[in-house]
Parts: C-alpha cells; sequence; structure tokens
C-alpha cells in the first residue's frame, strides 16, 4: 500500500478512471484519505482526453441518451481539482520523450468487435509522453494504470540523462498498489 | 510588518456538554488563555474538517456521477483509448 501522505501524485487519465470508478472498500478508503490531504492533481492532456472521450460518445449515441452523457461530463469538470498546464517546460520534455520514443511499445487495443487505429495509437502514446513530461517537470510521482508505455518512458528517460538536464527520475507508481 | 487583521466577533450562549466545557477550561487554564479562545481554536478546527469533508464527498459524488452507467468500451473512450468498430477484412 502506498501511504496517501507520502503525495501528492499525478494520476495518468486510465489511473484517474480506475481509481474514481473503483469500488472496493480499500481504494475507496485510500482515495477519502488521499482527499483529506491533498487534490488530485492531472495534467492538462487528461481533461483532453476525457472531454474528447464524452464528446465522441455524445455523437455516437441516440438523442435520449446525451443528457446523460452531458451531465456526466458536467459531473466530471465540476470536480476536477489540480489540472498542470502544458507549459513551455512540459512542452520541451514532451518533445523529447516523443523523439526518442517515436513508435508506442505495445500495438492497438481490441475488444471483442472493437479496435484502436494505428492512428488513435499513435495519439494515445503521446499523450502518454505529455502526461509524463508533465510529472518530471513538477517532480511529482506518476500513478498510471499503463505499465508498458510508461516504463518504457521511463526507460529511456534513464538510457538519455543528457536530454533531461536537472530532473529527477520518472517515479512511476502502479495504480493496483495503492491500496 | 504587515499588521494582523483583525477578526469581527459576536457574542452567544451556548449550551454545550459540560464533560467537553470542563476539557476547555482545563486547556485554557494549562495555555494561560481565555475560554473563549479554546472554543475559537476547536470550532475553526471542527470547520476546517466540515468543510476537507463536504470537499471529500462533492469530488467522489462527482466521480460516481462521471463514470456511472457506461459500458467498458465507452469507459475504455472516455479514458482515451478510441475504439471504432471492426470492419470485415481489416485486422
Amino acid at each position: 500500500m502506498i501511504d496517501p501522505s507520502s503525495g501528492p501524485f499525478i494520476f495518468d487519465t486510465s489511473a484517474e478512471g480506475w481509481l474514481a470508478r473503483n469500488a472496493s472498500k480499500e481504494v475507496v478508503r485510500w482515495l477519502y484519505a488521499y482527499l483529506g490531504l491533498h487534490e488530485i492533481s492531472i495534467s492538462a492532456v487528461t481533461v483532453t482526453e476525457r472531454i474528447r472521450g464524452y464528446s465522441l460518445l455524445w455523437r455516437r449515441s441516440a438523442p435520449e441518451t446525451r443528457p446523460r452523457i452531458e451531465a456526466a461530463r458536467v459531473a466530471y469538470l465540476s470536480q476536477l481539482g489540480n489540472v498542470l498546464p502544458v507549459d513551455t517546460a512540459v512542452a520541451v520534455v514532451a518533445g523529447e520523450i516523443m523523439a526518442l520514443l517515436p513508435e508506442a511499445p505495445t500495438p492497438p487495443r481490441r475488444s471483442h468487435r472493437l479496435a484502436e487505429s494505428r492512428q488513435e495509437r499513435l495519439a494515445r502514446w503521446r499523450f502518454d509522453g505529455v502526461i509524463a513530461a508533465t510529472a518530471l517537470v513538477a517532480g511529482i510521482p506518476l500513478v498510471h494504470n499503463n505499465a508498458s508505455d510508461f516504463e518504457a518512458i521511463r526507460s529511456a528517460i534513464e538510457l538519455s540523462p543528457e536530454r533531461f538536464p536537472g530532473l529527477c527520475p520518472l517515479e512511476l507508481i502502479r495504480c493496483s498498489l495503492l491500496a | 510588518m504587515p499588521r494582523k487583521q483583525a477578526v469581527l466577533k459576536r457574542r452567544t450562549t451556548l449550551t454545550l456538554p459540560a464533560d467537553s466545557l470542563l476539557q476547555a477550561e482545563r486547556i485554557a487554564r494549562s495555555r494561560q488563555v481565555n475560554l473563549s479562545t479554546v472554543i475559537s481554536e476547536v470550532m475553526a478546527a471542527g470547520l476546517r474538517l466540515e468543510s476537507a469533508r463536504q470537499r471529500r464527498d462533492r469530488i467522489l459524488d462527482g466521480y460516481r456521477k462521471a463514470f456511472t452507467g457506461f459500458s467498458a468500451d465507452e469507459l475504455a473512450i472516455l479514458d482515451g483509448v478510441i475504439l471504432e468498430p471492426v470492419r470485415a477484412g481489416r485486422r
């Protein structure tokens, strides 16, 4: 278990979703303790990914379903905590990460009858790079739910420290280890 | 040196549990402050806790509303994994 007082942490998009949706007593208790000490910090890119998701679902849905999706979107936006911006420093570090790792380390996702396009996979990979850069610049551990992507980024940064002067190593925490 | 801003105060009458009041009086005596100071500090701490609790509840309620009622594929889309129907002959 990760002590909530050892925060604050930045949560990647998937980790924030995992935390928000997890109904296990231990995870809810952990989140409750964490919120007593810190705000939930996320990258502005997470807001982009999330709002894009709501918007896509809204566009794909039947008119009678749209108010429910809109209400969910408003609920998400109304509880936002600390949103870290993509400023010059984050943009520079993200550019370095993207140049080091132009390709995603894992293939596009698939489910039963649905699949992620290569283009979408690349976009998600680049968003992950910006989120990792945000955590690096802030010097805050990154809680993630996507070990293959973020471990690849951490390894690449460790192999090219000269491209990330003055920055501490990327500290990663798997969300499943929180509680 | 910046001057400390005066806090607006109001006189009121409260009915408090006798044992809590006794404890507060003991604290006031040991710190050589008046009872009002101790009660004010305790009240401020309690209000901070209450405000933190309300903030936590609001966030948790917001999360619940933001992610309830979606299928697994829809939740993947909300997490930034944009899935499209697979067309025949395409992998």
